[in-house]
């Protein structure tokens, strides 16, 4: 990020904070990182949702791209679209399509790599681990900290801020309450239903947890494996 | 206008110089088509060219919809320019292919792609958002490649450092991220070679086939165009843009969990909203695959495999080499040759479609003792080995290469039986199964005479499926579900302005030259214009006449489409005046068929079409002595003189002189056309009063 960039983050972010303030705070918030269980020993309170996946249920159409950027942005964008659908025609199914969503980690690194408290928990929204983009510097540190590849906090290069899944807290372009709560734009456009919401942690370690089989009986009735 | 990015990116090879178009100066035309076929107009100033000549102009559109929520209306890309496969003109024709090629392109913010010139060696056009640039294809090595290693050749490059599925900056210097490929349409050694049936391919299995645009690239030493596109597409009421798909998908198709195998099957056919994501292939699928979808689509209707044969293909992909197509027993060889023959199709850039019929030619010429080693027409394919690897292998390479009587072939099935002295009584028999502009028959113009008459009255086989199922479902269901008159009405109803004729349904023997017939022909072709290749909404789906899902079987036709429309363009536009717009392109086209030389003498179908029977029968309504009834309908030829007398029909209601069949300057005149008006009359093309 460019100083310019930079002073316009931080003037919209109503902070005086210098490049050094801002690399000192970069070491101030130290959460646990990298445990598979669900507590947490850091005092994070466990989000009240998550979205599970079946990759091998998906089609590719990346319809719930584009339902999260309308909702979100209120244009389409895949690139700014908080669940990312990586595919490749010429590979063997299942490794030809990946669903990239928001883990909502228990013991969050994004949040705990944000040196401005910007990235947060919402307690007004069950928890979800959120970006307040008054408060965000443009630092990436949230996307460099996110272990998991592509990085879940999305880098809206066009604003200049982070801003990640909030499960729709903040669809503000859509008629539906959003949040754990209330629904999720990619889970209700899903042709598949290859997005599910779940309150229940997901186990953290790995991919299991996350991805997991939601293919029933019709699945098996179209010609497709169940297993 | 919402849903556009307000340019269209011009380039010109022979100069290499890139400027931009004002999609404003085009928005009148609504989109894809409609605006093609205006570029084209404007850009090309003598359209009596050859498709192969440098100053041709290939057009690649996108719609408003493109890259929205709009159901099914998201993926679909137009490429216009004059062809080279269709005879003895290469018409002034389009060719559109699903994927997310569209999508990039206005996200990298452009609304189309305009292409002139020849390029004095092989390039790639390479797109990143608002930076594009002209590269040879040396450095990749690309021309010669197949379709397939070309796009990953150009995927790598494109990543530079980066990684696919990981987020990477396509643009130096710039901070725009994606996870994304680039998008690329890409044309084989077929295209290179300038084979007449050469396709442009994207991704696995997405192609432009008809028209032969794979050779006209080949012409101009342009091997793909790349685009990957990080910004957006504005939505003029994006609240009603998610409300308008959850009503089609609530009130218009099935539910996923609610499978009804009896249901299932209508649920998938075109043309009706697709509830099931259950591919059209002919192969036996295997357990091991998924569905895979254009994007934004609700259903798709091809698949991805384990092990990765025939991906993304499907349809005439799946069947043009299938046993039940070659009557021959299945090979039992590894790989299927039925999959490895779609995917030969694909990498080589050949359009399956002319070889669905071609390869039924070469059998029963061979069988006839004309062709085979040694024999007239000289081959040494392996006839022995048809459903085979070898032969598919085989023929493929010598198209491609143009090798031996593959040179022939290269040109197409119809200028091959040309060069073989054998057209003209092929043609009689029938041998040769081509019968609308030298291009193989799909449904047949003596009993889908919307069909027939569409294409033929067109410029290419129109694959527009929007009345099959006014023959598929009485034909297929044993209790019919409504009545024949309720079943007729549920049509006519959504067809402005003719909604009060409904015996331009009936497909009777007596009805297939009449003024009703001209009706339903012309509500097709302005309905497809406008809706399915200018707003782009997918062939598979639209129009929604009979739905087995909605309340009474009436399907979205007429109140979705514009409502997709309205939220993404912000534009009020009724379906009566959609239909109208649909109306003007159409008449445009004309007037572009009628400069490259058309006139309605030559637009007749093949001998065959009016000396022989079709022995395919359909049930469908008829109306007998007032009567709505189901009925067999076939085993019956168009006749000569009474087509004749349909043409001049058909010209009447549109307008265009019914001696020549050119448009009128009236009419012209009346669609807002006059400079059209104008350039006819100087070519002295101008149609009569
Ligand atoms: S909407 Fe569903 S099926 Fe389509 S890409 Fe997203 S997860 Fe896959």
């Amino acid at each position: 990020m460019d100083d310019k960039t930079e002073r316009k983050k931080t003037e919209r972010a109503g902070l005086a904070i210098s490049r050094r303030e801002f690399l000192k705070y970069s070491g101030i918030v130290v959460i646990g990182v990298g445990f598979g269980g669900c507590g947490n020993p850091n005092g994070v309170a466990a989000s009240k949702g998550y979205l599970l996946v079946d990759t091998k249920k998906c089609q590719g159409c990346q319809t719930c791209m584009l339902a999260c950027s309308l909702v979100h942005e209120g244009f389409e964008s895949l690139s700014l679209a908080r669940i990312q659908i990586v595919q490749n025609p010429f590979n063997t199914f299942p490794d030809d399509i990946n669903i990239a969503q928001c883990r909502q980690c228990v013991a969050p690194a994004c949040l705990a790599a944000c040196p401005v408290g910007a990235l947060h928990v919402d307690k007004f929204h069950g928890n979800v681990r959120t970006v307040n983009k008054r408060k965000c510097i443009g630092c990436k540190s949230c996307i460099t900290a996110c272990p998991f590849a592509p990085a879940r906090p999305i880098w809206n290069f066009q604003e200049v801020y982070a801003q990640k899944c909030d499960l729709c807290a903040s669809s503000v372009f859509w008629n539906e309450q959003g949040g754990p709560g209330g629904k999720q734009a990619c889970v209700t456009v899903c042709p598949m239903k290859a997005i599910q919401f779940t309150a229940e942690i997901p186990v953290q370690l790995g991919d299991e947890g996350y991805n997991v089989n939601l293919r029933d009986k019709t699945w098996g009735l179209l010609g497709y494996t169940t297993e | 206008m919402n849903g556009y990015a307000g340019k269209i990116l011009r380039i010109n090879l022979s100069t290499r110089e890139r400027s931009t178009l004002d999609t404003k100066d085009y928005e009148q035309w609504g989109g894809g088509h409609g605006i093609g076929s205006a570029i084209f107009f404007d850009l090309v100033k003598d359209k009596s060219i050859d498709g192969f000549d440098p100053a041709n102009v290939v057009t690649i559109m996108t719609s408003p919809l493109t890259g929205t929520m709009a159901l099914g209306a998201s993926a679909r890309t137009e490429l216009q320019g004059i062809g080279v496969q269709s005879y003895p003109i290469g018409w002034f024709t389009r060719s559109g292919l699903g994927g997310r090629f569209g999508v990039m392109l206005k996200l990298a913010g452009w609304d189309g792609v305009a292409i002139e010139g020849k390029a004095d060696q092989p390039v790639w056009i390479d797109i990143r958002d608002g930076d594009v640039q002209i590269r040879d294809c040396n450095e990749l090595t690309l021309w010669g490649k197949d379709t397939w290693e070309s796009q990953k050749a150009i995927w790598n490059y494109v990543a530079g450092s980066g990684h696919y599925g990981t987020w990477y900056n396509p643009r130096s210097g710039s901070d725009a991220r994606t996870t994304q490929q680039p998008a690329v349409l890409c044309i084989g050694p077929a295209g290179e070679n300038l084979c007449r049936v050469a396709s442009i391919i994207h991704d696995a299995g997405n192609a432009s086939g008809q028209g032969g645009f794979g050779g006209v690239w080949g012409s101009k030493n342009l091997k793909a165009i790349s685009v990957i596109g990080t910004g957006n597409i504005a939505v003029a009421h994006p609240k009603a843009l998610f409300e308008a798909r959850i009503w089609a998908i609530e009130n218009f198709t099935f539910p996923l969990n609610t499978f009804d195998a009896s249901k299932a099957m209508w649920a998938t056919m075109p043309s009706n909203l697709r509830s099931f994501p259950s591919p059209l292939v002919t192969w036996e699928r295997p357990k091991q695959s998924r569905p895979q979808a254009c994007m934004g689509c609700q259903a798709g209707c091809r698949s991805r495999y384990n092990p990765p044969l025939g991906n993304d293909s499907s349809c005439k992909e799946s069947y043009y080499y299938s046993p039940s197509q070659l009557k021959v027993p299945p090979s039992g060889e590894t790989p299927d040759p039925q999959k490895q023959a779609a995917d030969l199709a694909q990498k080589y850039g050949i359009n399956v479609a002319e070889l669905e019929t071609g390869i039924l030619y070469l059998r029963d010429l061979y069988k006839m003792g004309v062709l085979g080693q040694g024999k007239q027409i000289d081959c040494d394919l392996p006839f022995d080995k048809l459903g085979g690897n070898e032969f598919i292998e085989q023929l493929m390479e010598m198209i491609a290469y143009r090798k031996g009587i593959g040179d022939d072939m290269a040109e197409g099935f119809t200028r091959a039986a040309e060069r073989w002295g054998r057209l003209d009584e092929d043609q009689k028999t029938g041998l040769l199964n081509n019968c609308y502009w030298g291009l193989g028959m799909h449904y047949d113009p003596r009993g889908s005479l919307e069909w027939g008459y569409g294409s033929i009255l067109g410029d290419r086989d129109i694959n527009e499926h929007g009345f099959s199922p006014l023959a598929m479902i009485p034909t297929l269901t044993s209790e019919k579900p409504v009545s024949a008159e309720d079943f007729v009405k549920i049509f006519s109803e959504k067809m402005p302005p003719f909604e009060d004729d409904p015996l331009m349904l009936d497909y009777s023997d007596g009805n297939m030259y009449s003024e009703h017939m001209c009706k339903l022909v012309a509500w097709h072709r302005h309905y497809s214009r406008f809706w399915i290749q200018s707003a782009l909404f997918c062939d598979f789906q639209y129009p929604d006449f009979f739905n087995w899902a909605a309340k009474d079987y009436k399907g979205i036709t007429g109140e979705g489409e514009p409502k997709f429309y309205h939220a993404v363009t912000g534009k009020n536009l009724s379906f009566a005046e959609s239909i109208e717009l649909g109306r003007k392109i159409w008449t445009l086209d004309n007037a572009i068929w009628t400069l490259q030389g058309r006139h309605r003498d030559m637009v007749q179908f093949a001998d065959y079409i009016y000396d022989k029977l079709n022995t395919v029968k359909f049930v469908m309504p008829v109306n007998e002595n007032g009567q709505w009834v189901y009925n067999p309908v076939g085993g019956r030829l168009i006749d000569r003189a009474q087509f004749e007398e349909f043409k001049t029909r058909y010209y009447t209601l549109e307008g265009w002189d019914t001696e020549s069949g050119w448009p009128k300057r009236s009419t012209l005149e009346a669609l807002g056309l006059k400079s059209v008006a104008d350039e006819l009359e100087s070519k002295e093309k101008l149609g009569k009063e």
